[in-house]
């Protein structure tokens, strides 16, 4: 395929949606990079188009076998007794696992979950034990051979079932080992607490003018990710190394867990990577990881293959919690916000997982992008007989900001101002102390609001109107902040092959956003090499160096800032080997701007680094190799927990806003987006359509979370686990005209002003579409998704 | 479960085997033939990450049985390219950023042939209805009708250059009159 060359293309990229950029502020870019900010076209494109990208289910090796679980019916039962005896001999069955041959409890933040349960189950679908067998069939035969023996206990369907206290899912948290990020109440549902307190909220109630108080709930949503939950895993018994393969976002955690669980120390524990078919937070828990390593420890080290089915994807993986939430906002009669009282409520499901950082997130993102001297956030983790909870894509931001600026229509409302203007009245700017007391700096809320505004046409739109076939209309904006995780660390190595050609080994997982194209742009741009010279190694734990994880839109800015560490040392490294060529000191060669090892006086002396493998200067020389090393603990400022006041809780803060106009049909309470304005401070467009690429499907998920997907459950059943019945935006409901704007407020530590947004896209679509629909309708939806029946029985708001 | 000889085309290449008679076509492809772009996604018909052209017309895989290929003809992605060189169809893809895990990029792929099969030159409206079978969790849909767009127009260009004559894989231009003629038949 050398013959030709694939090139981006940006004609039908206009029709029915356009962008622009609005450079705000630069940081440390010159605007005369020719790598970065310009498209380029993603380098795992052909692989995948061509079937040739190797997923998770496509792992195969001769003579493995196949895993699948048996699964509790029950949502809340004690276990009484287990017989495998009818499973383990059916013919084609090699091993029959249960809880007691692996009894220790893992879990991120507290070890509160058995592999495979011990003495009860705790949520329809927990796997009460593993089958591995020759074939798919026969291992999904003897998993119905499996005799349990329940004693049914009381369900706990729900929040306000939980938030009673009279049936504990965990009777007792202090048998389980903690981490200092979590915190569990004894005696209760709730397995984590988070805590934050500016000012004096109690004092600011008194200093207002106007009372809103509001509450809102978001439903609890499935990742439908196209590949389920798949592993292969190889696990010797007598060596005790465990190598798995899997389609995982975050491959260091899961090693450091796997060799938790099984007593193993982290070098024997080998995760090889494959492609993943979707992330967005669903693939950051370990899921069929153990079980399968698990099952091939009994089967003499044999591979064993565990795919979940889309059944089992829906009720026994992961998925987003539901919240409930209550407001109450203190302000001015000229919009001022003096206080903001916030009570949260997750539904976190069976086990804890991931929770406390979702609590942690939203609790710090729940005053919204908004300066307001006296806050109290007091949210907590409610355990109920569901699916677990776990991040999705913005990492509870996404439920935070639908009810801060669902909140914020209802107060302009009353103030009779417009949203937008209130918005701007109270949204930070550089200098504003933020909800932490932190001084904020490169901020641009102000910019996005109005950028999202105008690509909507705000401004000459009426709150609501009727269109001409009777449709109410209305527009609705919302805006956010999200914080990135920190500290983080990461690291990388870049290594020049004897060609002069460019491999970087990163544990940054590509799963969709395209970190196989930005990491090599900052290769390219800052070596000035070729892009089409760069590339990125598979990850895998054995031989990539150390990355924290592929979550909270971390990967660019820091894998970014590791490999321009990196890039600097190899030009060290080139023009020692120049010096060595050309019989001259070190200090007498330099690395330009343009990519040339240059003598210092002897202009001839010159080497254009496309040319550098055919220069000879590597030839026998120490390989060309270096390290990129990139954390943030040293700017952390740790929140404490008694209030989480902190000068710098995060290195980044990723803000954006989204305005949208809908048409809802009176009649049949359809709602229909027309348009979505966007507008996202991504610090730096690396590859502005891979950021566009995020934005836009990022609205289109929202739309499923606005107005289509919830998991229904009944008793602790779930109503709705399949495709059918659990509605994902199709193509039909694509045809969305969105406008994006990327704002450029350059950060000063992000590399080349970098910020994140693979999740940022997302975070406020949910709101606004339903700002759009409350304004259409003039009525407080207090819940999403909001459907047809919730718009044909709706009640007008009227104050 | 018996097994049955089936006789039939996988991308241009006649084959014959032994299946069991309850296999899926989806399994049958990626056990026994080794076709690795063909994804189970739901394995109910609901997601279309396994479609296949099947004499043409898409089907989701998982629900079809490999016994039921006798005489048949089956196309993938493996049998778009052309020796080493992309398919207009797929290249433009990846040009119009269509592509992001690329878990359903086949089976849109596919899609996207029988859709020109079906239309020659799509409409963005009759591309979403041809395209609803087929779900994306990551792109938003809509980079994926600019790659159908855009892959008509690589296409048009291609055959003002060469001549009408020039074929392109999985495109038969006279695909709906043979439908049509097939109804008539019967
Ligand atoms: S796997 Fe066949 S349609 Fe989903
Ligand atoms: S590209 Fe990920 S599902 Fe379509």
């Amino acid at each position: 395929m050398s013959d030709y060359k694939l090139t981006p293309c940006e004609k039908y990229q206009a029709e029915g949606r356009e962008w622009d950029r609005l450079v705000v502020k630069r940081k440390d870019t010159t605007g005369e990079e020719t790598v970065i900010g310009h498209t380029q076209v993603r380098k795992d494109g052909v692989e995948k188009v061509t079937g040739t990208a190797v997923y998770g289910a496509d792992i195969n090796f001769p003579g493995q076998l196949y895993g699948v679980c048996a699964r509790s019916p029950h949502a809340h039962a004690r276990i009484l007794s287990i017989n495998t005896d009818k499973a383990k001999a059916l013919p084609g069955v090699v091993t029959v696992i249960t809880g007691a041959d692996y009894p220790e409890p893992y879990g991120q933040f507290i070890a509160d979950q058995p592999i495979i349960a011990l003495d009860k189950v705790r949520y329809q679908g927990e796997p009460v034990a593993a089958i591995a067998a020759e074939t798919e069939e026969i291992a999904r035969a003897a998993a119905e051979l499996v005799e349990v023996e329940y004693e049914l206990l009381p369900v706990v369907n729900d929040l306000e079932e939980s938030m009673k206290n009279e049936t504990l899912i965990h009777e007792d948290w202090s048998k389980y080992e903690c981490s200092s990020a979590c915190f569990p109440v004894q005696g209760t549902n709730i397995g984590d607490h988070f805590h934050l307190c500016k000012g004096d909220v109690e004092k600011g109630f008194e200093e207002a003018d106007l009372i809103v108080e509001s509450e809102f709930r978001c439903g609890q949503l499935q990742h439908t990710l196209i590949e389920t939950h798949t592993a292969t895993a190889a696990a010797n018994p007598y060596t005790k190394e465990l190598q798995v393969w899997t389609p995982n976002q975050s491959p260091f955690s899961i090693r450091a867990l796997m060799g938790k669980i099984y007593g193993v120390s982290n070098e024997k524990v080998r995760l090889t990577m494959t492609h993943i078919g979707g992330g967005f937070g669903g693939k950051y828990e370990a899921k069929c990881e153990p079980i399968a390593l698990a099952l091939s420890l009994k089967c003499g080290g044999r591979h064993v293959k565990l795919t979940y089915d889309r059944h089992e994807e829906f009720s026994a993986t992961v998925c987003r919690s539901t919240v409930q939430y209550y407001m109450k906002t203190g302000v001015k009669k000229d919009g001022t916000i003096v206080a903001n009282q916030i009570k949260g409520y997750w539904d976190a499901g069976a086990y804890v997982t991931t929770n406390p950082r979702v609590d942690y997130n939203a609790g710090f993102a729940a005053n919204g992008p908004y300066e307001v001297p006296n806050v109290k956030i007091d949210t907590y983790v409610y355990m109920t007989n569901r699916t677990l909870g776990t991040a999705y894509r913005g990492f509870g931001v996404t439920e935070a900001s639908t009810l801060h600026e669902h909140q914020m229509d209802i107060i302009a409302r009353k103030l009779d101002m417009d949203p937008l203007e209130l918005r701007l009245k109270n949204c930070l700017h550089d200098g504003s102390i933020g909800v932490t007391g932190e001084i904020i700096s490169t901020c641009a809320v102000d910019e996005c609001l109005r950028a999202a505004a105008a690509n909507i046409g705000w401004d000459k739109l009426p709150k609501r109107w009727v269109d001409e076939e009777g449709n109410l209309c209305g527009k609705g904006i919302a805006c956010f902040n999200k914080l990135t995780g920190t500290p983080s660390t990461t690291s990388c190595i870049v290594k020049m092959n004897e060609n002069g050609s460019i491999y970087i080994l990163s544990a940054s997982r590509e799963m969709g956003q395209g970190v196989t194209t930005t990491m090599p742009q900052f290769a390219a741009e800052s070596l000035k090499i070729d892009l089409d010279k760069v590339s990125v190694s598979p990850v895998d734990t054995h031989q990539t160096p150390y990355d924290k994880t592929t979550t909270s839109s971390r990967s660019t800015f820091h894998s970014g800032n590791a490999i321009l560490q990196a890039c600097e040392d190899i030009k060290k490294q080139l023009c020692h080997l120049a010096a060595i060529k050309w019989k001259c000191a070190d200090e007498d060669v330099v690395y330009t701007a343009e990519g040339n090892i240059q003598h210092k006086t002897d202009a001839d002396k010159c080497i254009n680094i496309n040319n550098v493998g055919k220069s000879g200067i590597m030839h026998e020389q120490d390989p060309v190799i270096a390290i990129g090393r990139y954390g943030t603990s040293d700017i952390f400022d740790a929140p404490p927990v008694d209030g989480r006041q902190s000068k710098r809780p995060t290195v980044m803060w990723m803000i954006g806003a989204q305005a949208a106009i809908v048409k809802v049909n009176p009649v049949t309470g359809r709602v229909k987006v027309t348009k979505i304005g966007a507008a996202h401070d991504i610090g730096k467009a690396i590859n502005p359509t891979g950021c566009l690429q995020q934005i836009e499907g990022s609205v289109v998920m929202g739309l499923g979370h606005a107005i289509m997907e919830e998991m229904i459950y009944e008793d602790g059943n779930l109503r709705n686990g399949n495709m059918v019945d659990y509605k994902v935006p199709t193509f039909m409901d694509s045809d969305i005209e969105i406008k994006s704007t990327l704002v450029e407020n350059g950060h000063p530590e992000g590399p080349f002003g970098v910020k994140g947004i693979g999740e940022p896209g997302l975070v406020p679509t949910a709101a606004c579409i339903a700002n759009a629909i409350c304004h259409a309708c003039n009525t407080d939806f207090k819940s999403l998704p909001i459907k047809p029946e919730h718009i044909l029985f709706r009640e007008e708001a009227n104050d | 479960m018996k097994d049955i000889v089936v006789n039939f085309t996988l991308n241009g290449r006649q084959c014959k085997k032994l299946v069991p008679a309850n296999k899926t076509l989806l399994r049958f492809l990626r056990e026994d033939m080794y076709i690795n772009s063909v994804k189970e996604g739901c394995n109910e018909g609901e997601c279309g990450a396994c479609t296949v052209l099947l004499d043409g017309h898409p089907v989701n895989s998982c629900l079809v049985l490999a016994a039921e290929l006798e005489g048949k003809t089956v196309l993938t992605v493996e049998g778009l390219t052309d020796d080493d060189r992309l398919h207009p169809i797929q290249e433009a893809f990846i040009e119009a950023g269509a592509v992001q895990c690329g878990y359903c990029t086949p089976g849109m792929i596919m899609s996207a042939v029988a859709c020109l099969n079906l239309y020659g030159h799509p409409t963005r409206e009759q591309i979403r209805k041809e395209m609803e079978g087929n779900i994306c969790r990551c792109t938003g849909y809509t980079r994926i009708a600019d790659a159908i767009l855009l892959s008509v127009e690589k296409m048009d260009a291609i055959v003002a250059e060469q001549g009408a004559d020039v074929a392109f894989r999985g495109i038969d231009k006279n695909f709906v009159e043979k439908w049509n003629a097939s109804y008539e038949v019967k």
